[in-house]
């Protein structure tokens, strides 16, 4: 029986090359993408903005309004039902 | 900061996600197409977002409302307002693509990191609360179009559904934004169904003078200004285009195509949308306003017996269609905005398994909405009337916090907002907030009859 002493060198050396092609694509893939496009680094949340205390109760007023006059939509939209 | 820089400054490489893969898959072809000046390839590969957000809210019951707004007042006023709120809608959008691209996140995780956890659930609240109501619309507007062909609402619900796990089963954006965007090409059926009514060609161009203005009350002028408004920008647009341009990989290099994506979608929109108005508008001299939009097949019906069968299948045809996009774009902006502020993966490019959050939200919200429309004696038709409305008055709010968004100088650097859009921006949003607020107020002192209607 003929036995191919080199053929275990032989896959070990194609697994490496493997191996290499495979980085090769990640770092190519890498390559396409920002940095802060990756999902690691968007999943890192941005830091809060100091709102100014005039800016806080413009956004609150708006949101009171809007609730408001949603509310008054919704009421409208039940008394049509009827 | 490019990877190439990174290695060179000597940072960490961050671990690659299967979503990173995706994405960074689709960004080599951009980089290829960019590489080897090849225009129109990238314009290809760039577009998707804009185009999806605008032809998106050319949905069912837009169209239903372009319809009966031709049907009861003719063109006048309605052809030059048409293309004036688009444009309006493309400052909107525009500001949300470029933060997108600059931040890569969405708006709703945006809002609720930089400004705090209330504003953040409050913008989701409201977009939920905004798109549950549209897509019951969406679903009923399909049933109107499939009542021409004499199908029931069962046929709509099992259409609808399977369309969003359909889109949904590839694992990838870029699927989904290609099939999503086939579909939207049908949203030009409006277009074909205003050719087929044989229009006055003069009358159209005449109208561009704004005149006839509507004739009625003023409420019912309120109530035609805020329901075509809410036709033409809306909270789900918003979280929609932002988190999209983010998930697709776009950049601040891409920021040019983005706008150009965008002015497509606002001007083929525009187009459609007055192809609806025409169409609609042929049923003038036939006591149009008599016809019930949402009620049986409406529209289609009546345009059989006026401008043919042609006609009508077209308009049916195109109301299947414009429900079914809006069922994908809108569901698809309830699944980012529940994942960003649960802070959940939240990608079309992970597979159902790492985001389970935003695949259970995609699919759950249209089921929601499809369970409400097979619920006997349910006020589909009220729901439908009042979904743009709804819309209309939550979206100041969205606005704002869109507009602080594209000025925070801290995240958007050279990207911020110059000053002739800021004032563009205001000019949309106390538009928008003035018409909503006087028509709910109004519709709200007449129900309690502290005013004569």
């Amino acid at each position: 029986m003929k036995v191919n002493a080199g053929a275990p060198a032989t896959d070990a050396a194609i697994a490496e090359q493997d191996l290499q092609a495979q980085e090769r694509a990640e770092d190519q893939l890498i390559m396409h993408l920002e940095r802060d496009q990756f999902v690691a680094e968007t999943s890192r949340a941005v830091p809060r903005a100091a709102l100014s205390t005039r800016t806080t109760a413009a956004l609150w007023a708006l949101r009171v309004f809007v609730v408001l006059v949603s509310l008054m939509v919704i009421y409208t939209f039940f008394e049509q039902l009827h | 900061m490019s990877t190439q820089a990174t290695a060179a400054t000597g940072l960490r490489e961050p671990q690659l996600t299967d979503e990173d893969r995706a994405r960074s898959h689709d960004r080599s072809r951009v980089h290829h197409a960019r590489k080897h000046k090849r225009r129109w390839h990238l314009m290809w590969l760039l577009v998707g977002p804009g185009i999806l957000a605008m032809l998106g809210e050319n949905d069912g019951p837009s169209m239903i409302a372009y319809a009966s707004d031709g049907a009861q007042y003719g063109l006048g006023f309605f052809v030059p307002f048409i293309p004036i709120l688009f444009a309006m809608a493309y400052v909107c959008q525009e500001m949300c693509m470029r933060v997108g691209a600059v931040t890569h996140r969405g708006y709703g995780e945006l809002v609720l990191q930089r400004y705090g956890r209330v504003w953040g659930w409050f913008g989701a609240g409201d977009l939920t609360l905004t798109n549950l109501v549209t897509l019951i619309a969406e679903f009923v507007a399909i049933r109107v179009g499939l009542a021409y062909f004499h199908l029931g609402s069962g046929v709509a619900v099992v259409l609808g559904l399977a369309l969003v796990v359909f889109t949904l089963s590839g694992g990838r954006y870029w699927r989904w934004e290609r099939i999503v965007l086939g579909l939207a090409a049908f949203n030009g059926l409006f277009l074909l169904a205003a050719i087929l009514v044989k229009p006055d060609v003069g009358s159209i161009a005449g109208s561009f003078d704004f005149t006839p203005f509507p004739g009625g009350g003023f409420n019912t002028l309120l109530l035609l200004l805020a329901s075509t408004i809410g036709a033409t920008v809306t909270p789900w647009m918003i979280f929609f285009q932002q988190s999209a341009s983010a998930d697709k990989g776009m950049t601040p290099s891409d920021v040019a195509h983005g706008r150009y994506d965008t002015a497509l979608g606002a001007v083929l929109a525009a187009i459609f949308g007055i192809g609806a108005l025409v169409a609609g508008a042929a049923l003038l001299p036939h006591h149009g306003s008599g016809i019930q939009g949402f009620a049986g097949a409406g529209f289609p019906e009546a345009l059989k017996h006026v401008a043919g069968g042609a006609a009508g299948t077209v308009f049916a045809l195109g109301l299947i269609e414009a429900g079914a996009v809006a069922i994908l774009t809108i569901s698809a902006s309830t699944a980012y905005a529940a994942g960003e502020c649960i802070g959940a993966s939240h990608s079309f490019n992970s597979s159902p398994r790492g985001a389970a959050v935003f695949y259970a939200a995609n699919i759950g919200v249209a089921l929601l909405a499809a369970v409400v429309i097979l619920i006997p004696g349910a006020p589909l038709l009220s729901i439908a009337l009042n979904a743009n409305v709804l819309a209309t008055v939550l979206l100041p709010v969205s606005l704002v916090l869109m507009v602080m968004l594209a000025n925070d100088k801290g995240l958007m650097g050279p990207w911020a907002n110059k000053r002739s859009t800021n004032a563009i921006g205001i000019a949309v949003i106390a538009f928008v907030g003035i018409c909503g607020a006087a028509y709910g107020i109004d519709s709200f002192l007449q129900s309690v009859h502290l005013i004569g209607s």
